[in-house]
């Protein structure tokens, strides 16, 4: 019976623990509560995890300094391990329990997965992907983000190979630039493949057959091996950093001429360390966001509440781009707060009130309307070069209607 | 006045319910999930945090499957990591006949539950000639076989996006809040509980066990084995298969994403941390399952707020803690939750003059 013992004693300890945690929970005045929906051990952790910290820290920030016209706010903030019924059940939890009328998303797949409820109920949701499926408000009204869509950010970069091409390959002679989409099999590597390849077609550019390399790929040998028989001029990638340098290390190795793009959450500080000597000349990035550290005035702010929450911390482009996604909801509160209507339907209404809001350099400036959730369409592409992120270029495309919504 | 259950016909011993107070008891708990629960959960949701009609929901969904390959590993003794993919079978064909082809919930409901049947069968076939390893492996390459086409087959499952789905209305009755859906899936469950338990008690259900025991003999005594294997595979998989359905139309969304291989080793936790080879053992497991990854959540969320700093630790914290308490609980209660629960049972039987 000895065991016996043990597991009653186990039971009570875990119903003491859990009574003593739900006590202490329930002392603090009642803040604003906002649900956090994160990637801290799936997927996408290895950028989801600074981004999930920025949020944390722009909290404090935010109940640093003034809060919501003096109310503070509360971050709920939980890791769903980028799984789609984890973000669902989060999402009801956010609803039912919790009352919240704003939640701080991340993937593409679950945001996807939630617009239609996020809709009925009239819950602002701010999602970490820039997913142009999410921008047009006929259909997703409900739905925010805050750097450049992906769509638009691939449509720039067709762009970009069209106009460099002359340049950076000389010996091509006349004939039209080659282009390989190399994504993972998921809704953020597909959602803007479509955009790419019609937008490939509008400039001319051959686009050859695509590769599928996963987010959690070590290898991407075969891939590269196929992709060799198309001799493309320039990949495009898009996965998250450690997937990106995968794609990198092995074109390097199998000395491969193709210059390499990647998407935005495939292209920050970690590289250097990830892809090494590789990644020199060989790789460009989408770079909606300032990088860390960079010197513009909105930078003050996200370096010192790094560093007030954990002096050493080390931090890249996706804290920044955490960082934005809260202070660009922080400044919609606030406007909301002042008509009166700190709601679902009043915080959407106020966000569509951004007109050029400027976030101190850390994007573009940031404009939504109520017929148009595209936060910006202006980005700069850089690449990596001895052993550091340089800047090649500031792009940007036209707003036009017809590339709303995909 | 009997001292105790003296059984002096096999139709009593055979009886669900041995006496009057476990009928009691159990009508009272009937009542109570039907009457009472969906009043305490909303309270109950503020005290833990979580959405408790949610995580109902859940557990009654995953009950039906865990039901459902309890009967095949369980009772059948046959084992399969396949449940999960059947589950995706479920789900996507009560999607897709709901939203593609336009047909009746009540109808789209049942096809799932036997598509899937027929899709488990198919899998189960080289359960004649496979056995323990062997099988899982087998079973195992169902699982990858049809993720593959969940995922690839774009025009019918919308690839790894998968689609969105509606939540359907029987009969004119619209299903559209929590609380309506939980009505239709806590009947579903006590069919499938109440089906369950009176098939181990026929011919069938006696076979099965006959050839989980020992199928040499089984099969000396006239047991068909190839039938009742795959019978067993059937009935397992037309339950994840209604389990299937019910998540899809209840989680609003299918996509490759949720069946995964991962899936399929839950339901197998499930059924071995609740009993193998125990009816309750599918409810208990699947009760412990849902709620424990939701009951560690609460600490982290509140150390996350002490600690704001450190907070992406805490998440990983969380699997790290949830792995551990299954091995304890593997180590210290071998037999599953429902042995424990008889035990318990036991002991308050006699209380207080147990020895």
């Amino acid at each position: 019976m000895k065991r016996t013992r043990i597991f009653q004693w186990a039971w009570v300890v875990l119903v003491v623990t859990g009574l003593v945690f739900w006590g202490c929970a329930k002392k603090e005045a009642e803040p604003l509560k906002i649900g956090g929906i994160f990637d801290i051990t799936g997927a996408t952790s290895a950028v989801g995890k600074d981004y999930a910290q920025a949020a944390k820290d722009a909290e404090r920030y935010i109940n640093e300094n003034g809060g919501i016209n003096g109310r503070k706010i509360q971050l709920i903030a939980n890791d769903y391990a980028y799984k789609i019924p984890e973000a669902v059940s989060l999402y009801k939890q956010y609803k039912d329990v919790d009352k919240v009328f704003v939640i701080q998303g991340w993937g593409t797949g679950d945001t996807n997965a939630l617009k239609q409820q996020v809709n009925n109920d009239k819950i602002v949701y701010i999602s970490a992907s820039y997913d142009s499926n999410l921008n047009d408000p006929t259909k997703t009204p409900y739905n925010f983000y805050v750097g450049t869509s992906y769509s638009d950010a691939i449509r720039l970069a067709m762009k970009f190979v069209k106009d460099s091409f002359k340049e950076m390959f000389p010996d091509a002679g006349d004939r039209a630039p080659r282009v390989v989409f190399i994504y993972p099999d998921h809704p953020y590597g597909k959602a803007p493949i479509p955009a790419g390849k019609a937008m490939a077609k509008e400039l001319g550019i051959e686009v050859g057959p695509d590769e599928i390399v996963g987010l959690r790929a070590i290898d991407a040998t075969s891939q590269l091996l196929h992709m060799k028989e198309f001799d493309p001029d320039w990949a495009w990638v898009g996965g998250t950093t450690p997937s990106t340098s995968v794609v990198v290390k092995d074109s390097a190795k199998l000395n491969l001429r193709t210059k390499i793009i990647s998407n935005v959450w495939g292209f920050d500080e970690n590289l250097i360390k990830l892809a090494g000597e590789a990644g020199n000349e060989r790789i460009y990035g989408m770079a909606p966001f300032a990088f860390w550290g960079e010197d513009v005035p909105g930078m003050k702010a996200a370096m010192e509440a790094a560093k007030k929450a954990d002096p050493e911390g080390i931090h890249t482009v996706r804290y920044i781009q955490g960082w934005t996604a809260m202070m660009v909801m922080w400044e919609g509160l606030k406007r909301a707060d002042k008509a009166g209507q700190l709601n679902g339907p009043g915080l959407k209404a106020a966000l569509e009130s951004l007109d050029n809001f400027s976030t101190g350099g850390l994007t573009a400036p940031i404009s939504y309307t109520p017929t148009d959730h595209r936060p910006n369409t202006a980005l700069r592409i850089f690449k990596m070069s001895d052993n550091k992120l340089v800047p090649v270029m500031s792009v940007s495309i036209e707003r036009e209607d017809r590339f709303l919504g995909w | 006045m009997p001292t105790g259950l003296f059984h002096t016909r096999y139709e009593d011993d055979e009886k669900i319910f041995h006496t009057l107070w476990v009928r009691i008891w159990m009508w009272s708990f009937v009542l109570f999930l039907f009457l009472v629960f969906p009043f305490v959960a909303s309270p109950l949701s503020g005290f833990f945090g979580f959405s408790v009609q949610h995580m109902a929901n859940m557990i009654g969904i995953f009950i039906i499957g865990a039901h459902g390959l309890n009967l095949l590993t369980g009772f059948t003794g046959q084992i399969s990591l396949g449940h999960g993919a059947f589950m995706g079978v479920g789900a996507f064909t009560s999607a897709i006949l709901f939203m593609k082809a336009g047909w009746p919930f009540w109808l789209s409901l049942p096809a799932a539950g036997f598509v899937s049947a027929g899709v488990g069968m198919i899998f189960g076939v080289p359960s004649l000639r496979l056995r323990g390893l062997y099988l899982a492996i087998a079973t195992m390459a169902a699982q990858f076989i049809i993720d593959y086409a969940m995922r690839n087959w774009t025009s019918l499952t919308g690839g790894s996006a998968g689609f969105n789905v509606d939540r359907p209305s029987i009969f004119g009755f619209a299903l559209d809040t929590d609380l309506r859906y939980y009505y239709l899936i806590l009947v579903l469950a006590i069919v499938s509980t109440l089906f369950l338990k009176n098939l181990l008690r026929t011919k069938t259900g006696r076979a099965m066990v006959a050839i989980r025991d020992r199928y040499l003999s089984a099969e000396i005594m006239g047991v068909n084995l190839f039938k009742y294997r795959l019978l067993a595979f059937g009935i397992s998989s037309f339950y994840v298969g209604v389990a299937g359905g019910l998540f899809a139309h209840y989680n609003l969304v299918v996509s490759d994403e949720h069946f995964t291989m991962w899936l399929s080793i839950q339901y197998l936790a499930m059924v071995i941390i609740g009993g193998l080879g125990h009816v309750l053992g599918g409810i208990f497991g699947t009760i412990f399952m849902v709620l424990l990854p939701e009951l560690l959540r609460i600490p982290t969320e509140i150390l996350s707020n002490i600690y704001p700093n450190i907070f992406a630790i805490f998440g990983t914290l969380r699997e790290l803690v949830f792995g551990l308490v299954i091995i304890l609980f593997l180590i210290f209660e071998p037999d599953g939750l429902a042995a424990r629960w008889h035990t318990i049972r036991a002991y308050w039987k006699l209380w207080p003059f147990s020895y």
